[in-house]
């Protein structure tokens, strides 16, 4: 293979290897990739083997439900060229299964774990795919975009009441803190127990 | 488990006539409130971002020590608890255990927004909204975060309300107790269960109400497993390699 010096340069001629990587410059120290789902674990192995992108840093999750996919972002660091690459592919969300990259990575057991609580994409050869920060959560994944987290909240906690004096006797002046009412939240103690324990 | 006939004792209610007629009794114990209230040790569980305004509440510049409040490091001697900041499901479990193993008079503070209503956190499913659904909680400093000087002005109310026997929350938690555990049972799961006996304690303080069983409770002692005692041994390695 050429010598090639400059870092966008060397990075092109392995990324001729692969089929179908979509690239896109976002700065002078960043580059996009795009790239098959299939082809992603092959990516990587030539980006370690052969351009010294050794640091995983992280591997982030986006949900998208109307495409009915998750993005999972891959973030390379490279001390030799001082370039970082996110390799961005598309899974299906359902059933959201994935390879695990634990053997090209070490560090990607974690992400990939963090990732399967609260998306619940499993990674399949993943070392561990137990709970890791949410233990005591028996719930839905938490991140995904259909879980409202307010009608949880309202569900499993109750709110306080504040009805100070003060605030009182503005009310009986006519005065008073206006709350839209959607957004007036008090407690459901005084209610049956049937809607409390919802 | 404590055995309630062991040691009677009685906590004397505030407004209750003094036993035998003796005048001092009384005197005797507005006296002991009175030194309570000057002999604080604080435990405080540093939960979320409030910790961070106790450094100089406890050091040179507003110096609590002059108050006689000065931090504690185990809770087993320790008169207030601390709660300073949001309170996660997991970390609540804690500060319960945290809270039932401290000795009474026991005094519990909430510092910060998070602990009065979840703060900036009221939409997250992972935090507890409302800390005194959980335990008693006899004084809040509400802020985010709340000064020095609202802590040290928030530890002077609770020193007047103990001097005034008014910080009774601890008792509350005796009285009421079938209504905590409900709360508790309710977010932790039905098979919760700490390692203190509350029930019985609360019939050693001679504070057991008729709110203190209920049908809360009675889940609780359904499930409830007896204590064992530790295994008691010397050093990390199994018994085995001892002996060789």
């Amino acid at each position: 293979m050429n010598e090639a010096h400059l870092p966008v340069e060397r990075l092109s001629i392995i990324l001729g290897e692969v089929k179908d990587v979509r690239v896109s410059q976002r700065g002078p120290r960043r580059t996009r990739l795009d790239v098959a789902a299939d082809a992603l674990p092959a990516l990587l192995e030539l980006l370690k083997g052969r351009a010294g992108f050794v640091h995983l840093s992280a591997i982030s999750c986006v949900d998208w439900p109307k495409d009915g996919q998750f993005e999972l972002v891959y973030h390379l660091w490279s001390y030799e060229l001082d370039l970082l690459v996110s390799a961005h592919t598309r899974i299906a969300r359902d059933p959201g299964v994935y390879v695990s990259v634990y053997d090209i990575y070490h560090p990607a057991g974690f992400f990939e774990r963090d990732i399967h609580e609260m998306y619940g994409v499993f990674f399949e050869g993943a070392p561990d795919m137990e709970k890791f920060i949410l233990t005591e959560w028996d719930g839905p994944p938490p991140m995904r975009k259909e879980f409202d987290s307010e009608a949880w909240v309202n569900d499993h906690f109750d709110w306080q009441d504040y009805r100070p004096d003060w605030l009182l006797e503005l009310e009986a002046q006519g005065g008073g803190i206006v709350i839209p009412p959607d957004e007036q939240r008090f407690s459901r103690r005084g209610l049956p127990e049937a809607e409390d324990e919802s | 488990m404590t055995d309630d006939t062991q040691f009677p004792v009685k906590i004397e209610q505030p407004g209750q006539v003094a036993q035998g007629g003796n005048v001092f009794s009384r005197v005797f114990d507005e006296l002991t409130a009175f030194c309570r209230s000057r002999s604080l040790f604080i435990l405080h569980y540093c939960t979320g971002c409030g910790a961070i305004e106790l450094p100089p509440a406890m050091t040179s510049r507003f110096d609590m020590e002059r108050l006689g409040i000065s931090p504690m490091v185990s809770p087993r001697q320790a008169d207030i608890l601390l709660i300073t900041g949001y309170v996660s499901v997991k970390t609540l479990k804690r500060v319960m255990l945290t809270y039932e193993q401290m000795g009474s008079p026991k005094y519990v503070i909430g510092i910060c927004s998070c602990t009065v209503n979840g703060g900036m956190y009221w939409q997250s499913y992972a935090t507890a909204k409302k800390l005194n659904d959980y335990m008693p909680v006899d004084l809040y400093i509400a802020g985010c975060m709340p000064r020095p000087e609202a802590v040290i002005t928030g530890l002077r109310q609770l020193m007047d309300n103990i001097a005034k026997g008014e910080a009774n929350g601890w008792q509350d938690y005796y009285r009421r107790y079938d209504y905590y555990l409900g709360n508790q049972q309710r977010l932790f799961g039905e098979t919760w269960q700490t390692p203190t006996d509350v029930i019985a304690e609360a019939k050693h303080y001679d504070l057991f109400g008729p709110e203190t069983l209920g049908k809360h409770t009675e889940l609780l002692l359904q499930h409830q497993k007896p204590l064992e005692a530790l295994e008691m041994r010397l050093g990390l390695d199994a018994p085995e390699k001892v002996k060789s």
